[in-house]
C-alpha cells in the first residue's frame, strides 16, 4: 500500500525532500524526478510538507491540474494546488461511509488537529479550535464525534504502568514511546535488535480504534461490524499504521481509514460549511472526553509530560506540586531531564525530529544511555507540525506556526479542568466497567502490542 | 537605494535547486485579494507566478524580468498596458488584452499569459463572461512588499537577491584597481621608472 508518493511528471529534481528525509528513502538525480523507497520510507510526510513542485499552468499546461486530480481521486470541491510529493488520499472512502445509512460512523480527531485546522479556512497560525472542530464534525454526518485525546488519557495509564513495572520490577529499559508509527517504522528497519525498549503499547489511534469497535460498540448498543472507525490526524504515518495486519484486535480492522487534517478540511469545505462561523461544541462521551495531559500528546514533550504528571501521583501517592513541568518543554532535538519522585530520580530523555534519534540509538547500542524514558517524535516539534498539518505556502512562515501550534496546546491545556490522565472520569470509568486494570488482561488483548511482526504473548 | 538602472531579481545558477520556493512565495505575495493566506489550503484560484524556474539537464533557476532598458515588452505592447515606473518595467493587468505580442519580444521567455483573479474570482474577458481573462504576467519587484521581492526572502538556498548591476560593476572596477594597487604598491623601482 503506497502511503507517500512522488508524482514523476511533476517533480524538478529539486531534492530537496531528500535532504530532510530522516531516513535517505528518496533517490534520484539532480534535476531529475525522485523516487520513494517504499521499503525505507517510515511515511512521516515531511517530504510532503516541504515540497513546492506544484502542477503549474506556465509549466505543464492549462490541463494538466485537471489531469492530476483526477489520478489522484480527490473530490471535485478540491481546488488548491497539487504537489509533486503527497500522500495518497482516502477521502472518497470516507464519504461514501457518511452516506451508507447502514454505517454507524465514529471519528476519533488527534490533538493536533485543532491546534491548526483553522489555519486552512484563513484563521492565524496556530488557531486553537477544538469546539469548531466538533462541531464540524457532527454537521459532517458522524454518529460520534470522539476525541484520540480520550486514549491519549488511556494510553498514560498503560504507558505510565508499564515504566513503573519496568523500573521496579528490573524490566529492559530505557523505555521508549511507542505513539509515533514513524518512529516505530524507523527502529523496526534499523534497530530490531532494540525492540524490547519500545513500549507495548498501541498509540492512541490505535487504542481509541480497538475501543470503538469493543468498549464502544457494546455502549452504544451498536453491533461492531457496522462501525466504520476514521480517524483524523496530523500525520501521514497513520494510514500506514492502521492498515499494519495486527491492528484487528477487536476482531475487525481497528481503524478503518485515516483523515489527515488536510483533508478533513478538504471534507469540510466539500460539504459547504463555514467552519469560521461554526459556534463551539463539545465531544461526545464517552470517548471524547479529555484532560490537558491527553492535549499535550500534539506537541514534543507532552507525552513525557502527561506521563510524568501522572506516574508521580501513582508512584508516590501525592499530588504533583507543579502540573507545568516545564523541565521537559522545548524545542530541541535531543534534551534530558531528571525528575525526583518521590526516592526515585527518574532520568528521561525527550527526542523530537527523527534525525536526532540516531546518535541516541547508537549510545543505546554502546550501553551509554543511562535513562529511564524516552519520548521519540519525528516531526520537526512534534505532531502539530506533523505531515498531514495544513502545508504552508512559504517557509519563512515556518517558525511561527511551529511557535503559535506549541502555544495553542499548551494553552488549551491550561483552559481544562482536569489535566491529569488518571483524574478523567469516563477513562476511570472505562476501567472500572471494561478493563478492569492497566496492563490487564483485556488491555493486553486489545491496547498493547509487537513489533517487527513477533507474535503477542498469551497473557 | 538610488540606482540608475532597472534592478531586477538576478538568480545564482550553482545555488539554485530548482524548488519553486520562488514562484509560490510570488503567488502568495501578489494574491493577498485572492484570499490566499498563510497555507495552501487557502489557495482557492490558480498559482500564478510572475517568475518562472526551468530545469534543464545540468541546472536550474528562475527566469525572470530584467526590466530592460529598451524594454521590448513595452515597446510592442499596442494597449498601453506594459510601462514604465521609474526604472521599473510594470505590466497594467486591467489595460492587457492577452495578444502575446510581449511574450513574443521577450528575449528571456519572462512573460506569459496567465489567469487573472480578484476577490478569489476568475475576472470575466469583456464581451465574454462565461471565459475568464487571460493576462500578462511577468516581475514586478513586489512594489508593495516593504521588505522587498517574496521570491529573495522565500528562496531556502539564497540563490536570490535583487542585483543592482551598476553598484555591482563599480565594485568590480574596485577590486581590479585594488588587484593592480598591490602589483603596484610591491614593486617600488617601477615606480622609479
Amino acid at each position: 500500500m503506497t502511503v507517500i508518493a512522488i508524482d514523476q511528471n511533476v517533480c524538478t529534481g529539486c531534492q530537496e525532500c531528500t535532504k530532510i528525509c530522516p531516513n535517505l528513502a528518496i533517490e534520484g538525480l539532480p534535476h531529475q524526478p525522485q523516487k520513494i523507497d517504499e521499503n525505507k520510507c517510515v511515511m512521516c510526510g515531511q517530504c510532503v510538507q516541504k515540497c513546492k513542485s506544484y502542477v503549474s499552468i506556465a509549466e505543464h499546461g492549462f490541463g494538466a491540474y485537471a489531469l492530476v486530480h483526477k489520478e489522484r481521486g480527490l473530490p471535485e470541491s478540491v481546488v488548491e494546488p497539487l504537489f509533486a510529493a503527497h500522500n495518497v488520499t482516502h477521502i472518497m472512502e470516507v464519504k461514501k461511509a457518511l452516506a451508507d445509512p447502514g454505517a454507524y460512523t465514529m471519528v476519533q480527531c488527534a490533538p493536533a488537529v485543532r491546534a491548526a485546522i483553522a489555519e486552512d479556512f484563513g484563521a492565524p497560525l496556530g488557531d486553537l479550535a477544538a469546539g469548531r472542530l466538533a462541531a464540524a464534525l457532527r454537521k459532517l454526518g458522524f454518529d460520534r464525534v470522539f476525541d484520540t485525546n480520550y486514549a491519549a488519557d488511556v494510553t498514560i495509564m498503560e504507558e505510565g504502568s508499564e515504566l513503573i513495572d519496568r523500573v521496579k520490577n528490573g524490566g529492559v529499559l530505557p523505555m521508549f514511546t511507542s505513539c509515533c508509527p514513524a518512529w516505530v517504522k524507523y527502529l523496526e528497519l534499523n534497530y530490531p535488535e532494540l525492540r524490547s525498549h519500545l513500549s507495548s503499547c498501541k498509540s492512541p489511534q490505535q487504542m481509541e480504534g480497538a475501543l470503538f469497535k469493543t468498549y464502544g460498540a457494546a455502549v452504544l448498543k451498536t453491533p461492531p461490524e457496522k462501525v466504520f472507525s476514521v480517524s483524523v490526524m496530523p500525520c501521514t504515518a497513520k494510514q500506514y499504521e492502521c492498515s499494519r495486519p495486527e491492528m484487528n484486535d477487536s476482531g475487525f480492522r481497528d481503524v478503518d481509514v485515516v483523515l489527515t487534517t488536510r483533508e478533513l478540511a478538504w471534507l469540510i469545505k466539500d460539504a459547504g460549511i463555514d467552519f469560521v462561523g461554526l459556534q463551539n461544541e463539545k465531544f461526545d462521551l464517552p470517548m471524547g472526553d479529555y484532560t490537558g495531559a491527553g492535549e499535550i500528546f500534539g506537541v514534543t514533550g507532552g507525552v513525557m509530560e502527561a506521563a510524568l504528571r501522572t506516574g508521580y501521583e501513582l508512584i508516590t501517592g501525592k499530588a504533583i506540586p507543579a502540573v507545568d513541568i516545564t523541565a521537559v518543554r522545548g524545542i530541541d532535538g535531543f534534551r534530558t531531564a531528571e525528575i525526583a519522585v518521590g526516592d526515585l530520580t527518574l532520568k528521561v530523555g525527550i527526542v523530537t525530529g527523527l534525525k536526532n534519534v540516531k546518535p541516541v540509538m547508537e549510545s543505546l547500542k554502546a550501553g551509554q544511555l543511562d535513562l529511564h524514558f524516552v519520548e521519540v517524535m519525528t516531526c520537526p516539534v512534534g505532531c502539530v507540525t506533523g505531515g498531514g498539518q495544513p502545508k504552508l505556502v512559504v517557509e519563512t512562515d515556518f517558525e511561527e506556526a511551529y511557535k503559535q501550534r506549541i502555544s495553542a496546546t499548551y494553552d488549551h491545556d491550561k483552559e481544562l479542568p482536569i489535566r491529569k490522565s488518571h483524574e478523567n472520569p469516563s477513562v476511570k470509568k472505562l476501567y472500572a466497567d471494561f478493563l478492569k486494570k492497566p496492563l490487564g488482561e483485556k488491555s493486553h488483548k486489545l491496547l498493547h502490542t509487537t513489533y517487527c511482526g513477533d507474535k503477542k504473548a498469551h497473557h | 537605494m538610488a540606482n540608475e538602472f532597472g534592478l531586477f531579481v538576478s538568480a545564482d545558477i550553482g545555488k539554485c535547486t530548482g524548488c519553486k520556493a520562488c514562484e509560490l512565495a510570488c503567488f502568495q505575495a501578489h494574491n493577498k485579494n485572492n484570499k490566499v493566506g498563510k497555507t495552501i489550503g487557502t489557495i482557492a484560484v490558480p498559482v500564478t507566478p510572475k517568475l518562472y524556474v526551468t530545469v534543464i539537464e545540468t541546472a536550474s533557476m528562475p527566469v525572470q524580468c530584467k526590466h530592460c532598458e529598451n524594454s521590448p515588452c513595452r515597446a510592442v505592447c499596442k494597449q498601453g498596458a506594459i510601462v514604465k515606473v521609474g526604472h521599473q518595467i510594470i505590466v497594467n493587468e486591467a489595460k492587457c488584452i492577452g495578444c502575446k505580442d510581449c511574450l513574443v519580444a521577450c528575449p528571456f521567455g519572462a512573460v506569459t499569459l496567465l489567469p487573472f483573479h480578484a476577490g478569489g474570482k476568475p475576472v470575466p474577458q469583456p464581451g465574454n463572461p462565461g471565459e475568464g481573462r487571460i493576462v500578462a504576467s511577468k516581475c514586478d519587484l513586489c512594489p508593495e512588499e516593504p521588505l522587498g521581492p517574496a521570491c529573495v526572502r522565500a528562496c531556502p538556498n539564497q540563490a536570490l537577491g535583487v542585483a543592482d548591476i551598476n553598484e555591482s560593476r563599480k565594485q568590480k572596477n574596485i577590486a581590479a584597481a585594488e588587484a593592480l594597487a598591490v602589483v603596484n604598491a610591491g614593486a617600488p623601482e617601477r615606480r622609479a621608472l
